[in-house]
């Protein structure tokens, strides 16, 4: 039988193209988070940066608007760089008694969708599995996804923006002393 | 009673303590009845159910407790608990409602508790159900300055009582505004430790240098708040005092500084005195001006498990607690104060919080220690200060001498025999309330 004529290039639509983009991005912030290179990951968000994590509450379906708590509410965290730079210098204190000895974490993440906003930022969801385990025996697993905004800051992806949202109501660890 | 007392857990004398409490199923049990069964518990705050026919789901120990208010505007606190089987009613954390259906068979109840309509109530029931005798089991209900308590005990003293003298501390924080509070959360996380552990650190200072050396030394660097060290807590003019259970701290000096609280850094500082100084003259009519202007109520816990403000300690079997973290906040305070105090108290507290992450290794330890064979044979150690407590001048309640000091705890752990080896309310020492009430303050704001 005669062979078709392979084609040497493929074309690629630019959400594809973006999609390629940024799996690697979010497998090395992976990396850099289970190999606790935590200041170099610090560098992916953006200085003006909102690391947010809504509560998650037990609502009717039909009120699902209500489900997630709303910026200006409670929530689990909303941090800027500041208090997210604060957060990393504390482990290197020696002293950060939930994460010393340190956990071991392994963030699995996935699922990623990615569009861009009429403003040049790109809006990107990804799902997320992270397994920690601490001191002997503890361990959880904790699953939930994160939609970041994601801005172009000298050529490279930085995070402006980062909503993590968490497939719980009572969180089961006891503590959250782990990066998402 | 000496001797005869079932639970003789705690050596006043050298605050030895028995670590059977903390781990023996048999006792957690009794303490659901015998303490959360009687005392007055921290169940929610009436912002978290502004309007009629709102709805909070909470719980009373491990009892799940539906907290509404009725189309008149009345406070109830009902068992989440159907009559016919016991499923629950409500399963989501909160909304609006005048009626509670049950997913098995349909039982639905009005929101004050009255049973109104049973499927079948002619045809299968004959017309015998009495629907009188079938409403929702119904605690009683009081409020301190917004914050919602209940009891399931008939014979418990008034919340006023309950509370005693602990609310002329408490009014510091709680009761300080014309305009009242408003309540933000919570925050929900299981921690692998007894309940009583995370309530009588609240009075422990003696902790806070080193398990929360490594928070304190960054919020220095970053925010600019005061280093913590072992000398600046020994050498506080703060002090301890215990009243009816409550283990409260506060700070005692005549210096008219804005009250200390998260989310203070010197960038927002002017915030906290642009606010101190708006309100002083309110909060001196309201509280009097010692209070307005020396006391402010620190760390503490109310009995048996309310945790540094409207925050719960909730069993969940001798080894496990719910924690439910809340933010109150001045409903008339500005909302970039208000914003402040939120991020500071998110920042701190919480399942994520810098200062709380660090607690529950060391509490969750000091839990397990009760269960291996060798260690379980030596008892806790709450020895500091013993003696050096007593009534003060200026101040009521049992005061330590000493703003560190294991003083509370001690008293802590007295107050729960009281509880354990009591027939009934009857048996139940209360302090009568001796304070000076200065101001307009009320139990009800």
């Amino acid at each position: 039988m005669p062979t078709e004529a392979v084609p040497t290039t493929v074309t690629l639509t630019p959400q594809q193209a973006l999609w390629l983009e940024l799996m690697p991005f979010y497998t090395r912030e992976a990396w850099l988070l289970d190999e606790r290179k935590l200041r170099e990951w610090l560098t992916l968000f953006t200085d003006d940066v909102l690391y947010f994590m809504p509560r998650r509450k037990n609502v009717p379906r039909r009120e699902a608007h209500r489900e997630l708590t709303a910026p200006g509410d409670l929530a689990i965290l909303e941090e800027d760089k500041r208090y997210l730079e604060m957060r990393v210098a504390r482990l290197d204190s020696g002293m950060a008694w939930a994460e010393d000895p340190p956990s071991r974490t392994r963030h699995m993440v996935g699922n990623l969708e990615a569009e861009t906003l009429a403003n040049g930022e790109v809006k990107a969801r990804t799902a997320f599995l992270v397994y920690r385990s601490h001191l002997e025996t503890d361990h959880q697993l904790l699953s939930g996804y994160r939609e970041d905004v994601l801005r172009r800051v000298d050529g490279a992806w930085r995070i402006a923006r980062r909503t993590i949202v968490l497939d719980a109501n009572v969180l089961l660890d006891k503590n959250l002393s782990v990066f998402l | 009673m000496g001797d005869a007392r079932k639970y003789n857990v705690i050596d006043p004398a050298t605050g030895k303590v028995d670590r059977s409490i903390f781990v023996e199923r048999a006792i957690y049990d009794e303490e659901m009845a015998k303490i959360f069964g009687r005392a007055w518990l921290m169940i929610g705050h009436e912002s978290l159910v502004p309007k009629p026919d709102d709805y909070f789901h909470t719980y009373m120990g491990e009892d799940p407790v539906i907290l509404t208010r009725d189309g008149s505007g009345r406070l109830h606190a009902l068992l989440n608990m159907c009559r016919h089987r016991g499923n629950r009613l409500v399963r989501c954390d909160d909304g609006n409602a005048k009626r509670f259906m049950c997913a098995y068979h349909g039982w639905t109840y009005r929101n004050d508790g009255a049973l109104e309509t049973v499927p079948g109530k002619s045809e299968a029931y004959y017309d015998a159900l009495d629907f009188a005798a079938m409403s929702l089991i119904e605690a009683r209900v009081d409020t301190y300055a917004g914050i919602v308590f209940a009891t399931w005990a008939k014979d418990a003293p008034s919340l006023e009582a309950y509370l005693g003298d602990a609310r002329w501390y408490l009014d510091t924080v709680f009761n300080r505004r014309d305009c009242g509070m408003q309540a933000l959360g919570p925050t929900k996380w299981l921690e692998p430790a007894n309940w009583k552990t995370m309530v009588d650190n609240c009075s422990d200072n003696y902790h806070v240098p080193t398990s929360h050396l490594s928070s304190a030394a960054v919020q220095s660097r970053f925010l600019g708040r005061p280093r913590l060290s072992h000398d600046d807590q020994f050498h506080s003019p703060n002090k301890h005092v215990f009243v009816n259970g409550h283990s409260l701290t506060f700070r005692d000096a005549d210096d008219n500084m804005p009250r200390y609280m998260h989310g203070v850094s010197t960038e927002t500082m002017q915030l906290f005195e642009e606010y101190h100084r708006d309100t002083q003259a309110e909060v001196e009519r309201r509280l009097g001006k010692l209070r307005a202007r020396q006391v402010q109520l620190g760390n503490h816990s109310i009995f048996p498990n309310g945790v540094l403000g409207f925050r719960l300690a909730l069993p969940r079997g001798p080894l496990k607690t719910e924690f439910w973290h809340f933010v109150l906040l001045d409903n008339d305070a500005p909302e970039a104060l208000k914003r402040v105090i939120r991020i500071g108290s998110m920042a701190n507290n919480g399942a994520a919080g810098m200062f709380e992450q660090d607690d529950v290794d060391n509490w969750r330890q000091v839990t397990e220690a009760s269960f291996s064979h060798t260690a379980r044979g030596y008892a806790q150690d709450l020895s500091m200060g013993v003696g050096h407590a007593g009534s003060h001048p200026d101040y009521p309640g049992v005061v330590s001498e000493r703003y560190i000091s294991e003083n509370n705890q001690r008293l802590f752990y007295q107050r729960w025999e009281q509880f354990m080896n009591a027939g009934g309310w009857a048996d139940i020492p209360l302090e009568p309330i001796r304070a000076r009430f200065d101001g307009t303050a009320t139990m009800h704001g």
